[in-house]
């Protein structure tokens, strides 16, 4: 449900038209934040991003940046489908497949590059892998980088195991 | 004729056709694995099963032929039933390995289960029986044998179409599998047309193998250039890279394609691609390269006359190409030394498809000589060997043809035209690199006379023009230019040969 706020349009009267006083309520506005700030710091809303973040709540969490699942072998559970490519609606996915001839899985990415300064956090390459190997809950956001580069992740940063990892979950681990 | 019943559609056709050939007619589709018109019906899948009125059960369309007064449905509760349950037969072992699988996004197994399937497997993954996966077959091709449907495909064609019958099916009932003979390799010169056949990804390319998906492809009709026959091919190309040829059927030309055709593209993404010209060894930019061989066009005319100048045509180049390189002489060198002439043999040299003349363009090359006439090949060599020529003008493959009949070429400079280096036989004073046929648009006549037209798919590289913008600015360069200066007027001068 939105809610209607119906604003006053009346004409101003004569101590809102010399204006004087407006400023100065204005400024007792200003006044409070600064002694409020000044004297319980506990009270300030503003967070020094990125030195200082505010924990994800729910399912926030599961939309931070991303990383790329490993199997027990310490080789990447991704094998290259080209289905979070596909999926993803910033084109922010690069990926080049390679060829394992030794493993059973004969499919690996050589290249994985996320671009963080395209992606829009949307999860569509979660959804849409059908190795479970993508996920998006490192409970890292993206941002708040001095240089470009910083931003566009390959591969090797990309691997990333959890607590509870290596999972066997995806079609391909069983020939892994 | 027989008179069938399909769905309530009646259609005649004559004595000898099936059912599905029939349903084809009406636009009817009947699902199928093994099924292809170009080879033997071998009835092995049991997709295309529809209920025939008056006969028992239900009968493969395939392989039942049609009667007067037959009635089938294909859209009665058993035959989706039928089908529903043969896909579940054929999934039963499948390793369902989609995400690594190259015909993923092409595969009937896919889209049938989309279309008919949609069960849950009874066999649990750990259960299903695995088989050898990425083996190698062949020069271009790997066999996977868990994704096999033991359609059959493969084996016909080698039996039927090359006749080399390297592919078998062994072992017995449900432990049978799709082997190489005893003694044989896969390597006929057809054999990538196996990966197409394959409705699964049992058989994949080698040289296409995760390179891209197939959805990300883009796709445009061409002809083949790789030999006189002419192959309507359909190009499939994503972000301006070539990434494979398939056939594209047409019964004036070819059903398949051969594995050299669908490697022509390789050219194009070859590390001696020239992208830069050549000049005395030393790499240029095209345009003052091009300045530079006007400058020797100009200089052999000046010093020894123009008709110490020879300009070859040649049929490996479209019509527009050599129509360019005949202007250039006649009206730019002013020379009467032009050969248009390059006799040579034609004719289907295996029985399929492949051409005993590698050059795709001979007979475009007659229809120029006809208009341009020119010198025979014979008196060509003659007046070269003869050492009153300081200049040729030529495309690197037509020239190197000749080389054997030709006599020391030390003496005589050669501005050369090529698409790659290894196409260069002779040390050269300049070489000019032009657009490859994938680049830009050629009209081709095949062996058979038919006229073709290549469709430009990618873009070439930075500065890399067409053969006939490459001839028109070196014509202007030497001050007589032939003006073929962009497409409208092109295609103006070919008109007469296109007709």
């Amino acid at each position: 449900m939105i809610e209607i706020k119906k604003v006053n349009n009346r004409p101003l009267n004569l101590l809102e038209r010399i204006y004087v006083w407006e400023i100065f309520k204005g400024f007792l506005v200003t006044a409070r934040h600064f002694f409020v700030n000044l004297f319980c710091p506990g009270k300030i809303i503003t967070i020094q991003y990125p030195e200082i973040t505010r924990p994800l709540e729910h399912a926030a969490k599961r939309r931070t940046r991303h990383r790329l699942k490993m199997r027990a072998n310490g080789t990447p559970k991704c094998v290259a489908c080209f289905l979070c490519a596909t999926a993803c609606p910033a084109f922010c996915i690069h990926i080049e497949a390679g060829e394992f001839t030794s493993s059973q899985v004969e499919k690996y990415p050589a290249v994985f590059d996320v671009d963080l300064s395209r992606c829009v956090m949307c999860g569509m390459c979660v959804e849409a892998c059908p190795e479970d190997a993508i996920a998006m809950d490192t409970e890292v956001i993206p941002g708040g980088v001095l240089k470009r580069e910083d931003m566009y992740l390959t591969r090797n940063k990309l691997l990333q195991n959890m607590p509870g990892d290596p999972s066997i979950k995806g079609a391909a681990n069983r020939l892994a | 004729m027989p008179k069938i019943t399909i769905d309530g559609k009646t259609i005649d056709l004559p004595a000898g056709a099936t059912i599905l050939q029939a349903a084809q007619a009406l636009g009817i589709y009947i699902p199928r694995y093994c099924y292809h018109p170009a080879l033997s019906v071998s009835g092995t899948c049991r997709m295309c099963a529809v209920e025939v009125d008056k006969a028992p059960k239900l009968q493969i369309a395939c392989a039942t032929e049609i009667a007067d007064g037959m009635i089938a449905r294909t859209d009665t509760a058993a035959v989706k039933k039928a089908r529903k349950d043969v896909l579940e037969f054929l999934l039963a072992n499948h390793p369902v390995d989609c995400p690594i699988c190259d015909q993923a996004g092409e595969c009937s197994l896919q889209d049938y289960y989309m279309d008919y399937g949609l069960h849950k497997s009874r066999v649990a993954p750990e259960d299903k029986i695995q088989r050898s996966k990425h083996r190698a077959a062949g020069r271009y091709l790997v066999l996977d044998n868990e994704r096999c449907i033991l359609c059959t495909r493969c084996v016909r064609f080698c039996d039927e179409v090359t006749k080399t019958n390297e592919l078998t099916v062994s072992g017995r009932s449900d432990a049978s599998f799709i082997d190489i003979r005893e003694g044989k390799s896969l390597d006929n010169d057809y054999s990538l047309n196996i990966a197409e056949l394959c409705p699964v990804g049992a058989f994949t390319s080698r040289d296409f193998r995760f390179k891209q998906r197939v959805w990300f492809l883009k796709r445009i009709k061409s002809v083949c250039t790789g030999c006189a026959a002419g192959c309507n091919i359909e190009v499939h190309y994503n972000e301006n890279t070539v990434y494979r040829l398939m056939p594209s059927p047409n019964p004036e030309t070819n059903t398949w394609l051969c594995d050299r055709g669908r490697m022509t593209y390789k050219a194009l993404q070859a590390g001696d691609r020239l992208r830069k010209a050549f000049v005395k060894k030393g790499s240029m930019e095209i345009e003052p390269a091009i300045r530079h061989a006007a400058h020797l066009l100009d200089e052999a005319a000046r010093k020894t006359g123009p008709e110490s100048v020879v300009v070859l045509g040649s049929p490996y180049l479209s019509i527009e190409d050599n129509l360019a390189l005949a202007e250039l002489a006649a009206t730019s060198l002013k020379t009467s030394n032009l050969c248009l002439d390059f006799p040579r043999e034609q004719g289907v040299k295996d029985g399929i498809l492949i051409n005993k003349d590698d050059a795709p363009d001979a007979n475009g090359l007659k229809l120029l000589k006809a208009r341009y006439a020119g010198l025979d090949q014979g008196a060509l060599i003659e007046l070269i060997n003869s050492g009153r020529i300081k200049l040729i003008v030529a495309e690197a493959r037509a020239l190197s043809s000749l080389k054997e009949k030709l006599r020391e070429l030390s003496n005589i400079e050669t501005v050369i035209l090529a698409v790659t280096k290894s196409d260069l036989d002779f040390e050269s004073a300049c070489v000019l690199p032009y657009a490859a046929n994938f680049e830009t648009e050629g009209h081709f006549v095949n062996y058979k006379g038919l006229l073709q037209k290549t469709t430009p798919s990618v873009a070439a590289p930075d500065g890399v023009k067409p053969l006939w913008t490459v001839l028109s600015k070196l014509s202007s360069c030497t001050g007589a230019p032939i003006r073929l200066e962009d497409a409208a007027e092109l295609r103006e001068r070919i008109s007469e040969f296109i007709k």
